[in-house]
């Protein structure tokens, strides 16, 4: 039974979603149920997985049994849960759980009438995510990632109004990620004849300084950036997300950029090597620069910003700049910051994001400004608020204090002194915004314990919304604690043994 | 073969197909646009039948020139919008032009690096191919070779390629439909009544009926025959497909509604994706591996080695279930603008 | 000869997908954004079906008619059926695709009556 595990991480979901779009035609209310009850065996599956690997490695499988045949290599499709992506699969699909609980409420809300297919397309937008984290032959990557964003486009496009614009735009850029992202296979399978990637990363050494490997290696990065909205490409995902339904928005950004990030990171460790990046010098310092810019840049946009889902999408793109620059500084702490901060930060965003919806649910808008009192009529989640951003800024013991840690640290090694610069002002930023929020939410009232002062009505979110996302605030500070059990039990074992310390 | 004056009709193909591309992107009645583009599509079909790729060549013209061409014709005819407007923003064009153009020569530096064209020694063509190329008979007995690596050695591919498919569907479904009762309240609708109406034309009619039963005909026949010749789930349910969107635009939207109801063409776009998943969990329920067809051996008619042929057979029909009510799905909800009453 | 045909072939390639990535990024149309994704798609499959081109090869169908195919093949005269698998898959993506930029396109059309970009966010901004 163990070893299909890997293969029902994927199945729970897509025959989740099937089941659900015949459900949407004579049962409606049963399609949310059933894509839960997909999450919850693809959860269960993945959380077992993380344990088998700690203790024995890699699990490979072979789709259909075709595995490796003499002379050639892997005939078939694999799939891989190892030391890099496991534990991003137990986050993918735990996060997946909660929020399609969590979002029940607000589809009927926010989407009422029309939601026929939401939970559908939910499921199959998680279905792609998994599966891009768990392939190990990098076409089958390609048609996961078209299969997590033609989800995405209709999900955002719920939105109605200003959101199909915004999916439009999106799906330009995406599929122009996405044929970059083709093209560069196209390149490899050109030099190497192979699309498996562990043998593709065995034949590239041997092949030495080959140019189209260079150019195939340019274009898979240049695919997977435009995927995860890295600056320059990034002008889509503020509106996309800002615009789109709030049940959409807590799914797609905590989830849909890190899995791009993770794709970068599969080929830069395994495909090509490490090896290989750090002798390519001038790709290296531009992905830094770039990445500094996207901090900076982003957290300069967010201190003008008044809408909160628009606040956050701003925060999500500053993120990124993290996992990217710590990915491309290409030395222990670096790569191993950026890959805690991959877990971490979906954590972190599904908690703002879901903490976010309760606000919108209860008091029906985002704006900044309208905020009054609001840390009196929603105590509980406005607690879950203030942890996530101490998270974000880094405060201990948040998970978001240990990867920031090992990002600085890194970047401290490697003496490059403007990507500290910008993690540490992106911080500052953020805790004048957290300041701003508290002042307008909690100072500007009257306080209603003080006597004389009118007393403030509690609304909190409903239940369903509540307990995921105070669920979500906890395990951010687990996570936090957690964090050097996680890294020395199997972060530490995914990074390549010759690496710099 | 070698005494064809091949070369020549490829450069020629090429240079026309480079032309046909210009010409659609920079003509301004987007009708035009649309109907180069279907013309694009076969020229790009045609070069690829010559490079030796019929499979790809078939589903490209079934596809591309075919179906592309009247989703996008559909789009226009709904939005009466028939001319592109002239806009300025030179700079702007010049700027990605630019980048567009040292894209380009990017790519090109990888030229010299590459193994020669046609060569059979080419890591492309000596490292995997081989294998699927020597053992299809073996394996699975089917002839086709394209089509026993999609189906089986390479089948969880095709298994999400049918998910891409089912969920464009849904997609568009929930994009666009709109819901009868909120029709005025909510949204604008956009042309109104079309100034010709296709009901007028019994040439058109006529042709459509005698047409319809030999294009199903064919279309079944090359699902079923896909293991022995060029063909398989794709093109025939794009075939299938195509007739139903043939009938819907010769005689009327709502007659074809008539025959194949909302409900009943969701529900079987679901259903073939489900079908093909199923057979995998049935391999795994027998003790084997997710779509390892030769575990199925035990509940499939005929030989014991011809389980894997059989089970091929099995996906090929799911992929066509969900192909042919994807299109028409499709078409009904561009032509119509979600509403599902009166389209093109 | 040989040599011209297979450079020609590479450079033709490379001048179509630009021309797609070029419609895709500067033209202000949502239709002919579409139109130029679809094109920028079919210059990326031709790219991957040239790739896998045999001189002097058969189509990959084994029968006993031709030679050298069944039933020991020889695997130098059969075309490579890898590339072209890949290249289905690829052909499938590209219609979905443009099949939801049309339905995005023709709701956008119908709240601002036009396909143009430059008109849709004045339009928005108001």
């Amino acid at each position: 039974m163990t070893e299909q595990l890997p293969i029902i991480i994927i199945l729970g979901p897509l025959l989740g979603a099937t089941l659900a779009a015949f459900a949407a035609w004579f049962r409606p209310r049963l399609s949310q149920p059933l894509v839960v009850l997909g999450l919850v065996i693809s959860s269960a599956a993945a959380l077992k997985l993380v344990f088998i690997v700690a203790d024995a490695g890699a699990q490979k499988y072979w789709l259909g049994g075709w595995g490796p045949k003499q002379g050639h290599g892997v005939v078939g499709i694999q799939i891989t849960v190892d030391y890099l992506n496991t534990l991003l699969l137990a986050a993918v699909s735990g996060i997946a759980l909660l929020t399609s609980v969590y979002t029940r409420r607000l589809v009927d809300t926010e989407l009422a009438g029309r939601q026929r297919y939401f939970y559908a397309l939910f499921s199959l937008l998680v279905t792609g995510l998994l599966g891009i984290t768990i392939t190990g032959d990098i076409f089958n990557l390609y048609v996961f990632m078209e299969i997590a964003a033609l989800s995405s486009y209709a999900l955002i496009a719920y939105g109605r109004g200003r959101a199909y614009m915004a999916a439009f735009n999106y799906l330009i850029m995406g599929t122009m990620g996405a044929c970059l992202y083709l093209l560069g296979v196209g390149f490899i399978f050109a030099k190497s004849g192979t699309l498996n990637i562990d043998d593709v990363s065995a034949i590239i050494p041997e092949l030495g300084q080959s140019k189209a490997l260079f150019v195939g290696f340019v274009l898979i990065l240049l695919g997977a950036w435009a995927k995860m909205a890295f600056f320059p490409f990034h002008g889509w995902l503020p509106n996309a997300y800002a615009h789109a339904p709030t049940a959409s928005a807590a799914i797609l950004a905590p989830l849909a950029t890190k899995v791009a990030i993770y794709a970068m990171l599969r080929v830069m460790v395994t495909v090509y090597s490490i090896d290989y990046i750090i002798h390519s010098p001038g790709i290296q310092s531009l992905a830094l620069y770039l990445s500094s810019l996207a901090i900076v840049i982003a957290s300069f946009f967010s201190l003008t910003q008044t809408n909160l889902k628009k606040l956050a999408s701003y925060f999500v793109l500053s993120e990124i700049g993290y996992m990217v620059g710590g990915a491309w500084l290409a030395n222990k702490p670096g790569l191993t910051g950026a890959m805690v901060h991959v877990v971490a930060d979906a954590a972190m965003t599904s908690a703002l994001f879901m903490a976010i919806g309760c606000i919108v649910y209860r008091l029906g808008q985002a704006q900044l400004d309208d905020l009054k009192g609001v840390f009196f009529k929603m105590p509980v989640t406005m607690a879950a608020f203030v942890v996530t951003m101490a998270a974000l800024i880094g405060v201990p013991p948040t998970c978001g204090f240990f990867s920031k840690w090992y990002l600085i640290q890194g970047a401290a090694q490697a003496g490059v002194w403007h990507f500290v610069a910008a993690l540490l002002l992106s911080s500052l930023v953020k805790a004048i915004i957290l300041f701003r929020i508290i002042e307008i939410g909690y100072n500007r009232v009257p306080h209603p314990a003080i006597e004389g002062n009118p007393a403030i009505p509690r609304n909190e979110a409903p239940l369903s919304m509540l307990i995921p996302t105070a669920a979500m605030a906890l395990g951010l500070i687990a996570l936090g604690l957690g964090t050097s059990t996680l890294v020395n039990t199997i972060i530490a074992k995914a990074l390549p043994a010759a690496l710099a310390p | 073969m070698s005494t064809l004056p091949i070369w020549q009709f490829d450069v020629l193909l090429l240079i026309l197909v480079v032309l046909f591309a210009v010409v659609a992107l920079s003509i301004r009645n987007l009708m035009g646009a649309a109907v180069v583009f279907g013309a694009y599509s076969f020229m790009m079909c045609l070069i690829w039948a010559g490079m030796g790729a019929v499979d790809v060549a078939f589903t490209e013209a079934a596809v591309g020139a075919g179906v592309s061409t009247v989703f996008v014709v559909s789009t226009l005819y709904n939005t009466g919008a028939t001319v592109q407007r002239r806009t300025g923003g030179l700079a702007f064009k010049l700027f990605i032009g630019v980048v567009v153009t040292l894209a380009g020569a990017f790519l090109l530096s990888a030229l010299p690096d590459f193994p020669d064209w046609g060569d059979a020694e080419s890591p492309a063509n000596a490292a995997v191919a081989p294998y699927y190329i020597t053992h299809t008979i073996a394996d699975t007995h089917v002839p086709n070779v394209v089509t026993s690596v999609l189906a089986d050695y390479r089948g969880f591919d095709t298994l999400l390629e049918t998910t891409v498919v089912f969920i464009a569907c849904i997609a568009i479904y929930s994009i666009m439909r709109v819901d009868k009762a909120k029709l005025e309240t909510d949204e604008p609708a956009i042309v109104a009544v079309p100034r010709y109406d296709p009901g007028d034309s019994l040439i058109v009619r006529q042709a459509s009926r005698f047409m319809v039963p030999f294009m199903q005909l064919f279309a079944l026949y090359v699902i079923a025959h896909g293991h022995y010749s060029p063909g398989g789930g794709f093109q025939g349910g794009v075939i299938l497909g195509a007739s139903l969107i043939l009938l819907a635009i010769s005689f009327d939207l709502k007659s074809l509604l008539r025959q194949w109801s909302e409900k009943t063409l969701m529900l079987l776009v679901a259903a073939g994706v489900f079908l093909y998943a199923a057979v995998g969990l049935a391999c795994m329920f027998m003790g084997g591996d997710y779509l390892d067809y030769g575990f199925l051996d035990s509940v499939l008619p005929g030989e014991r080695d011809m389980a894997r042929s059989h089970g091929i057979l099995l996906v090929e029909i799911g992929v066509g279930i969900t192909v042919m009510f994807s299109m028409i799905a499709i078409h009904i909800n561009l032509a119509s603008n979600g509403r599902f009453d009166r389209g093109l | 000869m040989e040599n011209l045909i297979a450079n020609f072939n590479f450079v033709i390639v490379v001048i179509l997908m630009m021309i797609g990535l070029w419609s895709m990024l500067a033209q202000k149309n949502l239709i002919k954004k579409c139109i130029g994704m679809a094109i920028f798609q079919t210059g990326i499959i031709l790219f991957f079906i040239s790739i896998g081109a045999k001189d002097n090869a058969l189509i990959p169908i084994l029968t006993e008619a031709a030679n050298h195919t069944y039933p020991d093949p020889v695997v130098a005269k059969v075309g490579n059926p890898l590339t072209q698998i890949l290249m289905l898959t690829a052909i499938v993506v590209g219609v979905a695709t443009l099949g939801v930029g049309l339905a995005l396109a023709q709701k956008i059309y119908q709240q601002h009556s036009s396909f143009d970009e430059d008109e849709i966010l004045e339009n928005e901004r108001k």
